[in-house]
């Protein structure tokens, strides 16, 4: 079977975020790869490594940069990578009809997306998808396995957990919880080299973003920044549940 | 010589020549040059060290040695531990420029660097250098995956920098099948959990010699955990010899051959201290400006007072000055190698030659870097006010771990005199062009005062402060030679204060050829580049007067100082204006950032 893994990069979270002329600013700061996709690539190998015959297919959306993170991908052991390059900003809808296009042009099986994404927090990316190829498509999904060419699995909802079971090809998205992403090994760095990177432009998928971003803005929480100055802590856990209850009002 | 992890880029220099030569930008590696491979290879360590060390600080400084054990394991199983190993016994076998950025990049706690460097450097690389092929089979898979761990026990209570003079004996058995072992070891790195140790003893109380002896093997007894200012969660133990049958197969290389593995090894463990050095540098730095940013007095953030940015000026920049060094000679180290033929049989001994070549380098790295780790450590210490001071914050152990840098892997005042020393010994061997050039640079003093060469680009002051912190140093050489003559060795401080000299101009040349190949790309580089010339000029400037005050006096003290003084004639940068551009950008960012 082949997986597709939809890649994103995104801002480091232990980075500030900075604002320049309207738009978030990247000049200058770390970019990895968006933890959320990174646990959908992890599943993807596992079920290669768990026996069965798949093909894994990382693929990026976005500029030039992108390619950093197929390389991180590719030396985490993907088996090759498509780049759709563009300076476009795309929304989910948009970038769900490039996913769309290269999961039918790659005759995939199964696509991973990140359950929410880092930067933006937008959930809809995996559901367009799966609504565009008309797959099913389960969210959130925390135990997966592959089983003579069906999924079963676990996935959270609202009101707790189910159990689930899915024909392919489907679209599933991740969260926190559904394995613990490896890092890339230095023999697997360096095979990487010679996998696949394959550049496409975005012009033959016809994408046309129907929502324009007009400018960004950063949230600032200012901080209460106090310090609970006592080695006591009996002392300092009071001092603590008073502030958070009175000044920050947190808790009741 | 080794898998080039990217293309070479350092021209071929020899050691040494940095003094006399001149090379321009595209001469050097820097971190700008590394490869896509490079830069994830430093992501992995980065994220090791990050998600793995950083999260279990606590286990590792309560000694919990298995927690330790597990870690090297894990660094082995992501080939962290194999990049030295050649292919032939499972290992990378990576250019030199791969395994300094792991040794930089794994460095964000002490006790685990030492542990590492004690295990992956001294301890598996006279094995890989000097082992039969036997040795290597039966040994050396086992290290690179971390299921063993290494160590190496050369110094003794009576013997540390004088490494020759140690007392333990070895004597081959009567059936001629052992060497049996007697003596004493003291500061040993990873004894209380080493599987394999690498100790030295003169055979028959003569032949300097190194022995692979196995951990349980009768007779060899580890002593108690020693009690230390810092890196407090390494091991570090005696070792008791007594009678210990080592089989006559596990001398490593010959009979009466272990000083060349006793000091080939060091100018390894040198660079990458260096290295290692740079790493800790920028962790403790990123813990100062996180809590800096933090902690509000006055009502401001203390990162907002001058005197803390001048604080966060200067240790930025010593990371910056700090990673142009140390990866400008790796990056030449490697450009030696790459020329050798990897498949030759004595290409091992080949190895250790080229990077011999480059041992006053090594020494500079080490001494330079080890000291900027503690003036980085001290100003983070400093940023944190009392809260540095108490084991809550890590500033306070990032303190005392530095400590070490400056003792181990030889002192700095032998590396002080090995910079010196080495380079006058290269000179009279007729290996280094020095003389001449000190003559050239006497003649030109002499000949009076000289219209100033200009030079054009955003950093022409700083060139040329560095052409005159060249000619400041051999002059300084060339007036203590000839006041001393053959006994310059026996006067220590002149020797230091030469090599303090011919430390910073190496430390500046890399710095400003560093900024020179962004192009200008980088107005904080170029800052930085102007901040560290102006540190590093005030350092040659004090090192030349104690020389010039110690080799002169009368008429002939008053012309060297005004021959010194023509040379060290300079207007003063705005440090304060650069410092807060630098620090500015540093504290916006969070953390270390170009």
């Amino acid at each position: 079977m082949r997986v597709l893994t939809l890649i994103r990069q995104v801002l480091d979270a232990e980075e500030s975020v900075r604002i320049k002329d309207g738009a978030v600013d990247l000049e200058g700061r770390k970019l990895v790869m968006d933890t959320m996709d990174e646990y959908g690539l992890e599943q993807a190998l596992r079920i290669r490594e768990a026996g069965v015959e798949t093909e894994v297919v990382a693929v990026a959306i976005g500029p030039a940069r992108c390619q950093d993170v197929l390389r991180n991908a590719l030396a985490m052991g993907a088996d090759r990578a498509i780049h759709v390059e563009t300076d476009a900003k795309l929304d989910v809808i948009a970038v769900s009809k490039v996913m769309a296009a290269i999961a039918t042009q790659e005759a995939a099986d199964l696509i991973f997306s990140g359950g929410q994404q880092a930067d933006w927090d937008s959930h809809a990316l995996g559901a367009a998808t799966a609504e565009r190829l008309q797959w099913p498509q389960v969210t959130w999904t925390n135990a997966l396995e592959v089983k003579d060419g069906s999924l079963t699995g676990k996935h959270d909802v609202d009101e707790g957990s189910e159990t689930f079971a899915m024909p392919l090809p489907a679209v599933v998205t991740t969260q926190q919880g559904l394995n613990e992403p490896r890092y890339p090994t230095l023999p697997n760095i360096m095979k990487a080299k010679k996998k696949e990177l394959r550049k496409e432009s975005l012009a033959q998928f016809e994408v046309v973003p129907k929502t324009t971003v007009v400018s960004e803005t950063v949230q600032v929480k200012e901080r209460m920044k106090k310090m609970l100055d006592t080695k006591d802590a009996a002392v300092a856990a009071s001092e603590l549940v008073k502030l958070l209850r009175n000044e920050a009002r947190v808790i009741g | 010589m080794s898998t080039a992890v990217a293309p070479m880029v350092a021209k071929r220099v020899n050691g040494g020549s940095f003094l006399i030569e001149d090379l321009t930008a595209a001469d050097v590696f820097t971190l700008e040059d590394l490869s896509e491979e490079q830069k994830q290879i430093v992501k992995t360590t980065a994220d090791f060290a990050e998600k793995e060390i950083l999260t279990h600080v606590d286990a590792i400084e309560a000694k919990q040695f298995d927690v330790t054990k597990a870690l090297l394991q894990k660094a082995g199983d992501l080939g962290l531990m194999s990049a030295d190993v050649p292919e032939e016994f499972g290992g990378l076998e990576m250019d030199k420029i791969t395994s300094a950025l792991i040794s930089d990049n794994i460095s964000v706690l002490g006790s685990f660097s030492v542990a590492f460097s004690a295990h992956t450097g001294i301890g598996m690389l006279p094995l890989i250098w000097y082992g039969t092929k036997a040795q290597k089979e039966k040994y050396l898979a086992k290290l690179a995956t971390g299921e063993w761990v290494a160590s190496y026990a050369l110094s003794e209570s009576s013997s540390g920098s004088d490494a020759m003079n140690i007392r333990t004996q070895a004597v081959l058995s009567p059936d001629g099948r052992h060497y049996v072992l007697n003596g004493e070891k003291m500061w040993i790195s990873n004894a209380g959990m080493a599987n394999l140790f690498t100790v030295f003893a003169k055979i028959d109380g003569q032949k300097f010699s190194a022995f692979l002896i196995e951990a349980g093997t009768p007779g060899l007894t580890v002593g108690p955990e020693e009690h230390k200012l810092g890196i407090r969660g390494s091991s570090t133990c005696p070792l008791s010899l007594s009678d210990c049958m080592v089989p006559v197969e596990n001398l490593l290389g010959e009979a009466g051959n272990g000083h060349r593995i006793a000091f080939n090894i060091l100018n390894v463990g040198r660079y990458k201290l260096g290295a290692a050095a740079v790493g800790g540098a920028r962790h403790a730095f990123r813990n100062g400006i996180k809590y800096g940013n933090d902690r509000i007095a006055f009502g401001k953030a203390v990162t907002s007072f001058g005197l803390i940015q001048e604080k966060i000026a200067e240790s930025a920049t010593l990371i910056y000055a700090g990673e142009a060094l140390v990866y400008r000679v790796v990056g030449a180290i490697d450009a030696s190698l790459a020329e050798l033929d990897k498949s030759a049989p004595d290409i091992s001994l080949q190895v250790q030659k080229r990077i011999e070549e480059f041992a006053v380098e090594c020494s500079i790295i080490k001494v330079w870097g080890s000291e900027m780790l503690e003036r980085i450590v001290d100003h983070v210490l400093q940023i944190h006010g009392g809260y540095g001071y108490v084991e809550e914050f890590p500033a306070e152990r990032g303190y005392r771990d530095a400590r070490i840098n400056k003792i181990f892997e030889g002192t700095n005042e032998i590396n002080r005199l090995i910079t010196t020393g080495w380079m006058i010994k290269r000179a009279l061997q007729g290996k280094l062009a020095l003389l001449p050039a000190i003559q050239k640079v006497m003649d030109e003093v002499m000949a009076g005062p000289s219209p100033r060469e200009e030079q054009g680009g955003a950093l022409a002051t700083q060139r040329a402060l560095l052409a005159n912190a060249k000619k400041i140093g051999l002059f300084c050489a060339g007036a203590a030679s000839q006041k001393f003559g053959q006994t310059l060795e026996e006067q220590q401080e002149v020797m230091g204060a030469l090599a303090d000299i011919i430390i910073e101009v190496l430390a500046l040349e890399s710095t400003l050829l560093r900024t020179e190949k962004m192009a200008g790309t980088k107005p904080l580089a170029i800052a930085m580049a102007k901040y560290y010339a102006a540190r590093s000029f005030r350092i040659v400037e004090k090192s030349a007067e104690l020389i010039i005050g110690a080799v002169a006096e009368g008429d002939m003290l008053r012309t060297q100082m005004t021959i010194f003084r023509r040379l060290s004639k300079h207007e003063p940068e705005n440090t304060v204006a650069l410092g807060r551009q630098i620090a500015g950008a540093m504290i916006e960012a969070g953390r270390y950032a170009l």
